[in-house]
């Protein structure tokens, strides 16, 4: 219904005064037609009563009023069409003219009509222009003077004061009412430019946002891991297309979810369902280990997510990226594996060259010479430094592997120490050096520890502080500190000692000490590493002191558990 | 007449050097070369007097055959019962079921040795 009144009123151009003009006058045109329709209705109806429709005053009042009303939409045509002045002009005009015929002259000159002049003085400031009310006051003036002169009456200076102060304050009113909506369209212009600059940059930054939102999620969707993040309740939040393949579970199933659902799937292992409840209760440590799901080895890395920004930290969740590992677990299962058959087939034939040629020194097949029985010596010597060496390459192999564990059991340490003492007594007595052991009397009968990794470590201890002594003796002590709770061992040797220079090498693989002598001793260089390894396994340390010519201490602390 | 003594070895090598070691401190010896024979001989013959068990056999593992005859069959219960292995960890793992363990490689003088103070009283 507006849009109809809207087309009916408004004219489309672009001067906004002009279009305000043009639809006030458009208001009043269609105002004036209607009025005199229903003059022209009353016309008709009082003269059908009383019978009067012949009479010739009615007929040229009828004729008048008709052309009135054409008259009225010819210059709302024109209004429409043409230009809104001509025809506020025009109407305006046809207004006074029309007031002129409708009074006597006397009544209009100074009577009772004089008012009528009034009207088009107000509404020309509005409909043609401020100035032009001046313009109708003179009109009005000149037409009430003119009949008062011609009827013989003196002109109503009064009245023509009137009109010039009416027209003043016409001229006032509607100058205002236009400099005012002039302020309201340049406020309007402004605040236009101001909601078009905002909406832009809302636009630009949404469209930022959609593009930053948009990578993130072609990051997540395009990286091969699988993706869960879980909320600090361990729901899943969101999960990127990966991990579908990779737990081969519709992706429903998965997101929404608490983590405990997924972990009771029939696909998980017992001992991964596990690992898994453990990161989920002990959520403290970023963590990384690996499951069995299905035929897949998956490894499991979490990371907690923190908000800074608040105080205290707080956790808002962890995200976790599953991997799949399963290739890499079948290599390393074939690496575990070609070590442990490296290692039986390459002990068993040393062993036979071991006995054999023990067999051939104990003359078990008729008597031997001298230097038959030498070479059968050298024979052994030689395959047990082979055996040597590939211990402590299967060793290595298995520590890089992370396949070398600590296994604890009861450990008697004077046990430890006779079975050193029945493996590596020969080897000294051989070099002529003694080897000596004490041990606190404060230390336990039965300590927790790793008997045969213990061993390990005394026997590539002494057998490093025989090889470089020449002379003297090798001294083990086994040492409680109750007031740590710890215990330890301390090898000394009164050998040729280490140079300073290399003392913070020492335990590094492969290395050995720089210098002519020490490359005829044979060996990797693999001894000490391991040995620090394997302390390190046991939480414990190592140390080393040495002055070259006068021998070297090796001291190793370890934590006292006892049964 | 000389005790008996079962050697389940696969490596023919060694159970040739176990066996010399074994005759030369006075014992007679049998030898089964892989876990399917050796429970053969263990179910139908005589019981030895001592048995050097290898851990690491083909068809039957040593372990198996311990557990198995060994320990379940009354007939063994005065058999003198040697483990081998090249693994530290399984030797002690059944170090508490049988009477020797012995870590490869084992010397010739080791064994011989340990069997002569094994043989009963003359």
């Amino acid at each position: 219904m507006n849009r109809f009144w809207d087309t009916i009123l408004n004219v489309p151009v672009p001067d906004p005064d002009d279009a305000r003009r043009r639809r006030v006058l458009n208001i009043i045109l269609l105002g004036t037609v209607g009025a005199i329709l229903i003059g022209l209705a009353g016309i008709i109806i009082g003269s059908l009563t009383s019978g009067q429709l012949n009479v010739p005053e009615t007929r040229l009042l009828l004729a008048g009023t008709i052309t009135a009303a054409f008259g009225t939409l010819g210059i709302y045509w024109v209004n429409r069409r043409f230009s809104g002045r001509w025809a506020a002009l025009l109407y305006l005009l046809l207004l006074t003219i029309t007031f002129l015929f409708t009074d006597s002259p006397e009544q209009l000159s100074n009577g009772r009509s004089l008012f009528l002049f009034t009207i088009p003085i107000a509404i020309s400031s509005l409909i043609l222009l401020p100035e032009a009310s001046f313009l109708f006051a003179l009109l009005g003036s000149g037409i009430i003077s003119g009949l008062a002169l011609s009827i013989q009456q003196p002109v109503n200076i009064f009245a023509v004061i009137g009109f010039f102060i009416l027209a003043l304050a016409s001229w006032l009113s509607a100058r205002s009412l236009e400099s005012a909506l002039q302020e309201l369209r340049v406020i309007n212009a402004n605040l236009d430019q101001v909601v078009h600059q905002r909406t832009k940059a809302l636009a630009e930054s949404l469209a930022r946002e959609r593009i930053e939102a948009g990578r993130n999620q072609a990051i997540l969707n395009s990286i091969a891991d699988g993706v869960i993040v879980f909320d600090r309740h361990w729901n899943a939040i969101l999960a990127n297309p990966a991990i579908r393949s990779l737990l081969d579970l519709p992706i429903e199933v998965i997101v929404n979810r608490n983590f405990r659902e997924l972990i009771e799937h029939p696909k998980l292992s017992a001992h991964s369902r596990g690992l898994l409840y453990a990161m989920i209760e002990h959520d403290t440590q970023p963590l990384s280990f690996r499951i069995e799901w299905g035929g897949k080895t998956l490894s499991v890395s979490a990371a907690q997510v923190y908000d800074f920004r608040e105080e205290g930290n707080v956790n808002l969740g962890t995200v976790t990226v599953f991997r799949d590992f399963t290739r890499e677990a079948e290599v390393e299962r074939l690496k575990s594996s070609f070590v442990a058959i490296v290692s039986h087939e390459l002990r068993t034939p040393l062993n036979a060259i071991l006995g054999y040629a023990e067999m051939f020194r104990e003359a078990v097949y008729g008597p031997m010479n001298e230097k038959q029985v030498n070479m059968a010596n050298r024979i052994i010597t030689n395959a047990r430094r082979l055996l040597g060496l590939i211990n402590d390459l299967l060793d290595q192999a298995q520590m890089e592997a992370g396949k070398l564990t600590i296994h604890m059991g009861p450990v008697r340490p004077s046990e430890l120490l006779e079975h050193i003492h029945s493996l590596l007594d020969k080897t000294a007595a051989d070099k002529n050096l003694r080897l000596t052991s004490e041990m606190d009397d404060s230390l336990p009968d039965i300590i927790i520890g790793d008997g045969p990794r213990l061993e390990q470590i005394l026997v590539n201890l002494v057998t490093n502080a025989i090889k470089f002594t020449d002379q003297g003796e090798i001294r083990i002590r086994l040492f409680h500190l109750p007031e740590f709770r710890k215990w330890g061992i301390e090898v000394t040797d009164t050998g040729r000692g280490i140079p300073h220079s290399e003392l913070p090498h020492i335990f590094e693989t492969f290395r050995q000490v720089e210098g002519g002598a020490t490359r005829t001793q044979g060996g990797f260089g693999l001894g000490l590493a391991i040995v620090k390894q394997l302390v390190n396994l046991m939480n414990g340390e190592i140390k080393v002191a040495s002055e070259p010519g006068q021998g070297s201490v090796f001291t190793i602390t370890l934590p006292l558990v006892t049964p | 007449m000389s005790e008996l003594a079962l050697i389940i070895e696969d490596d023919l090598d060694l159970a040739d050097i176990f066996a010399e070691a074994l005759r030369s401190v006075g014992f007679t010896v049998e030898h089964a070369t892989d876990g399917k024979k050796a429970q053969e001989r263990l179910l139908n013959g005589e019981a030895p007097y001592l048995i050097l068990l290898d851990m690491h056999l083909p068809h039957i593992s040593g372990g198996q055959l311990l557990t198995d005859i060994l320990k379940k069959d009354s007939r063994f219960d005065k058999t003198i019962i040697i483990i081998t292995t090249a693994d530290a960890r399984m030797g002690e793992a059944y170090g508490d079921l049988v009477d020797f363990v012995m870590i490869k490689p084992i010397s010739f003088v080791q064994l011989r040795d340990l069997t002569a103070r094994l043989k009963p009283p003359q």
